[in-house]
């Protein structure tokens, strides 16, 4: 079928793999399209899940042979894979591939794999806090327990607060946490000087503001950026942190709407007020112009968590010296500043055939300090497990941070207490009505406390959740 | 009984022809088995599938029949209807521009007067070749408001940067910018090749009557063009209803919807939110609306005869 917007089938074909190169649901979904359904990538429905989900049909498999893939993205990949020989020494019949599949391209590519009932899922897949609670729910057996594996001896290992989320039952074990990122607020020690504002002196967000101003009048420079029309799902990331510095999250731990508390109604204010003052560069187009905003010095703030220490180090390695760290100010005066703010996992896929040999993998790389100490070392990817940070890395100065311990500082947020965050199974249908209600407010001026309402109303709508009032 | 038995012989004479017959029959039915058999396994089946998951709804992994509720959801769906009204706004702007672009250039493709016709006729169909992401990628950077070469190039004659992907109305022209450049050569080809069947006695005789090239182009021209017209209608109609990949890869959807499509949402649903029910009812919905529409341009544009 030919037509003026879509293509020819040859063309289609053509397109297909480069398409799938970048996107692989992109492409599924455009062949969905023509086809008229999603049942060419969800199976043949035999799973015990019925319809659309599966059931894993997997084996333990031995745990000194196999053939195992591993699913991660970029950084992660890289390390995962540097991982490999050393795990080989005591491992020598196992034979790990880890695949960069890249990120968010990654998510699409395990939904595919999951609603095809396990079909074509690596055996160990690397999947963020964001995205496990609704791969467990939606497609239950699509991950496998690890708890028959031998997971639960590794309970007590994590930073506080983790293994909740990889238990919730705290019997079945869905994934094994890697990451542990507390928010940061990494920023320019040059500009703050040139503008003579002491970055050690802000208390609250009210102060940064404040600190934002002269900055701008006096150097040019914007606070921080935004992704102002949510060109991807991460232009939220200062709203949520904003939230969770204050004790709340989208949902509350018995899963009810809480997106328009006045604590999110001053948060999205906060960021409306600095947008206003004219504080904010646009960030449109996400993650490339993130970049890009670096390698030009657009802002003086980059409110990002701890990964982000390591991608700043490689982006601009001319600016050693002129960045530091700290943890981001208070809400309110006095208020918490510390947030563990994302998490990432492995997990074994439910269908893999060699589970035993995917779980030693994930042992290796997960519990075992020397690895994570390795990691850290690579892409400053910062462990959630505990013992790790006995490692001298983790104390030593960073030279690119001006003397700056960093581990510490990160090490000190995890350590400070952190309220449970419950993400649930609709967290990407909320992640979507808040970036759109803080477009509204960044581009048409809208009021905060408006569109968070409108946002959680419709929330309710498309989930049947009930408001947290 | 006796009256009933067939004479000897012809019982005799007919099962060789009657053999002969048959197997004639299934030979045709043979050669198109492959063809019918894969059409069942990647197209009715999943088409068929895909009908009824949209009568059921996955709550914690069961799934469970819920009747026509996702149908009834959509109707009272807010993004839904932004999705068609967007869809709509394409339609009825970008279509119809691009069409009559596309008709211009395939006159001044067919003209005599114009030199080197060939290269020009690739240079307008060569976008079509570009992979849609690939496409649409360029689009994003070109037209990045901070970063993008299109607004250093207008700050360079003075003008303000302009919020092309950012601002919903701007996003939408920069969408309906794109889709334009991708496909008005492709439309143009199609219509250039029916123009090329208008006998030139039909131009010569308009001539004789005394019409100029305006009055030639309305009464020869576009009456010889009407069903290469209609066919380029309505595969611009279903491809728009389809669209997904430049406004996916081009804007997201966003700004706050702006350029929000069908496509784009059912994806969302399925492969965001696991919804995989209520997103094939909306791929149900877009096949009666597709179907409508283009019954709808035939009874307008199609040869009454």
């Amino acid at each position: 079928m030919a037509d003026g917007h879509t293509h020819n089938s040859t063309a289609h074909q053509a397109h297909l793999s480069r398409r799938s190169a970048l996107r692989l649901g992109g492409g599924i979904a455009a062949a969905g399209l023509g086809t008229l359904g999603l049942t060419a990538c969800s199976g043949d429905g035999a799973g015990t899940g019925g319809l659309g989900g599966g059931s894993g049909s997997g084996a333990k498999g031995d745990p000194k042979k196999g053939e195992i893939t591993v699913w991660s993205w970029q950084g992660p990949a890289a390390e995962l894979k540097s991982l490999v020989p050393e795990f080989n020494k005591t491992n020598p019949g196992i034979k790990v591939t880890v695949q960069d599949i890249g990120n968010p391209a990654i998510w699409d590519k395990i939904t595919a794999g999951m609603a095809a009932g396990g079909q074509g899922l690596a055996d160990v897949l690397h999947i963020g806090v964001d995205y496990l609670p609704g791969y467990v729910e939606r497609f239950p057996g699509g991950l496998a327990d690890l708890a028959p594996l031998g997971a639960t001896a590794h309970k007590d290992s994590f930073a506080q607060g983790l293994w909740g989320t990889v238990s919730p039952d705290n019997k079945r074990v869905n994934a094994l946490p890697w990451e542990a990122n507390s928010a940061g607020f990494y920023y320019r020690a040059d500009i703050f000087e040139k503008a003579g504002v002491d970055p050690d002196a802000l208390q609250t967000w009210d102060d940064t503001i404040e600190a934002g101003k002269k900055i701008k009048a006096k150097t040019g420079v914007h606070l921080l950026g935004i992704d102002k029309p949510a060109s991807q799902p991460d232009a939220a990331n200062l709203f949520q942190t904003l939230l969770q510095l204050q004790g709340v999250f989208y949902f509350d731990l018995e899963g009810r709407i809480t997106l328009d508390s006045p604590e999110a109604v001053r948060a999205l204010t906060l960021i409306r007020t600095m947008n206003d003052a004219g504080l904010v560069s646009d960030l449109a187009g996400g993650w490339n112009a993130l970049m890009s905003s670096l390698k030009k010095g657009t802002n003086a703030v980059v409110p990002y968590p701890t990964w982000f220490g390591g991608i700043i180090e490689e982006q601009v390695p001319a600016e050693s010296g002129k960045w530091r760290v700290r943890l981001p100010p208070a809400v309110r005066p006095g208020g918490p500043t510390a947030a563990t703010v994302n998490s990432t996992h492995l997990a074994v896929a439910g269908s893999s055939r060699h589970q035993a040999a995917a779980w030693a993998f994930i042992e290796f790389a997960l519990t075992r300090p020397a690895s994570q100490v390795k990691i850290y070392r690579g892409k400053g990817i910062a462990p959630a497990l505990m013992k790790a940070y006995e490692d001298n890395v983790f104390h030593e100065p960073s030279k690119y941070f001006g003397g700056q311990r960093k581990g510490e500082i990160f090490l000190a947020a995890l350590k400070a207490k952190s309220p449970a965050v419950n993400y649930t199974s609709d967290y990407a249908r909320a992640l979507k009505l808040v970036t759109d209600a803080q477009s509204k407010v960044l581009l048409k001026g809208a009021e905060p406390a408006e569109v968070l309402a409108e946002a959680a109303a419709e929330l309710a709508r498309q989930t049947g959740r009930k408001a947290a009032k | 009984m006796t009256t009933l038995a067939p004479p000897v012989r012809e019982t005799r004479t007919r099962p060789a022809p009657a053999r002969r017959k048959r197997s004639g029959r299934a030979a045709p039915y043979l050669f198109v088995l492959p063809a019918l058999l894969l059409f069942a396994a990647f197209k009715l089946y999943p088409i068929g599938w895909s009908f009824v998951m949209s009568l059921h709804r996955t709550v914690a992994g069961v799934d469970t029949f819920v009747g026509a509720d996702n149908y009834a959801r959509l109707l009272d769906d807010p993004l839904f209807w932004t999705a068609l009204r967007n869809t709509g706004v394409i339609l009825a702007v970008q279509v119809p521009l691009m069409l009559a672009l596309a008709t211009g250039l395939a006159v001044a493709l067919n003209s005599t007067l114009l030199n080197g016709r060939s290269v020009f006729r690739l240079g307008f169909f060569l976008p079509m070749v570009t992979g849609l992401v690939a496409y649409g990628i360029a689009f994003s950077v070109l037209l990045n408001k901070e970063y993008g070469l299109v607004n250093w190039l207008l700050g360079g004659l003075g003008l303000d940067p302009v919020p092309w992907l950012t601002d919903g109305l701007w996003a939408q022209i920069s969408l309906g910018l794109a889709l334009t450049w991708h496909y008005t050569g492709y439309n143009a080809v199609i219509l250039l090749a029916r123009l090329q069947t208008v006998p030139a006695e039909l131009y010569d005789a308009a001539a004789v009557d005394g019409a100029g090239a305006l009055a030639a182009f309305r009464h020869v021209t576009l009456p010889g063009l009407r069903p290469a017209l209609l066919l380029t209608t309505v595969l611009s109609t279903i491809g728009t209803l389809q669209l997904f990949d430049e406004p996916f890869v081009l804007t997201g959807g966003g700004p706050d919807n702006a350029t929000l499509t069908i496509g784009v949402y059912l994806y969302r649903n399925a492969f965001s939110y696991f919804d995989f029910g209520y997103a094939s009812a909306l791929a149900y919905a877009l096949t009666v609306l597709i179907g409508l529409l283009g019954l709808l341009q035939f009874r307008l544009l199609g040869d009454k005869s």
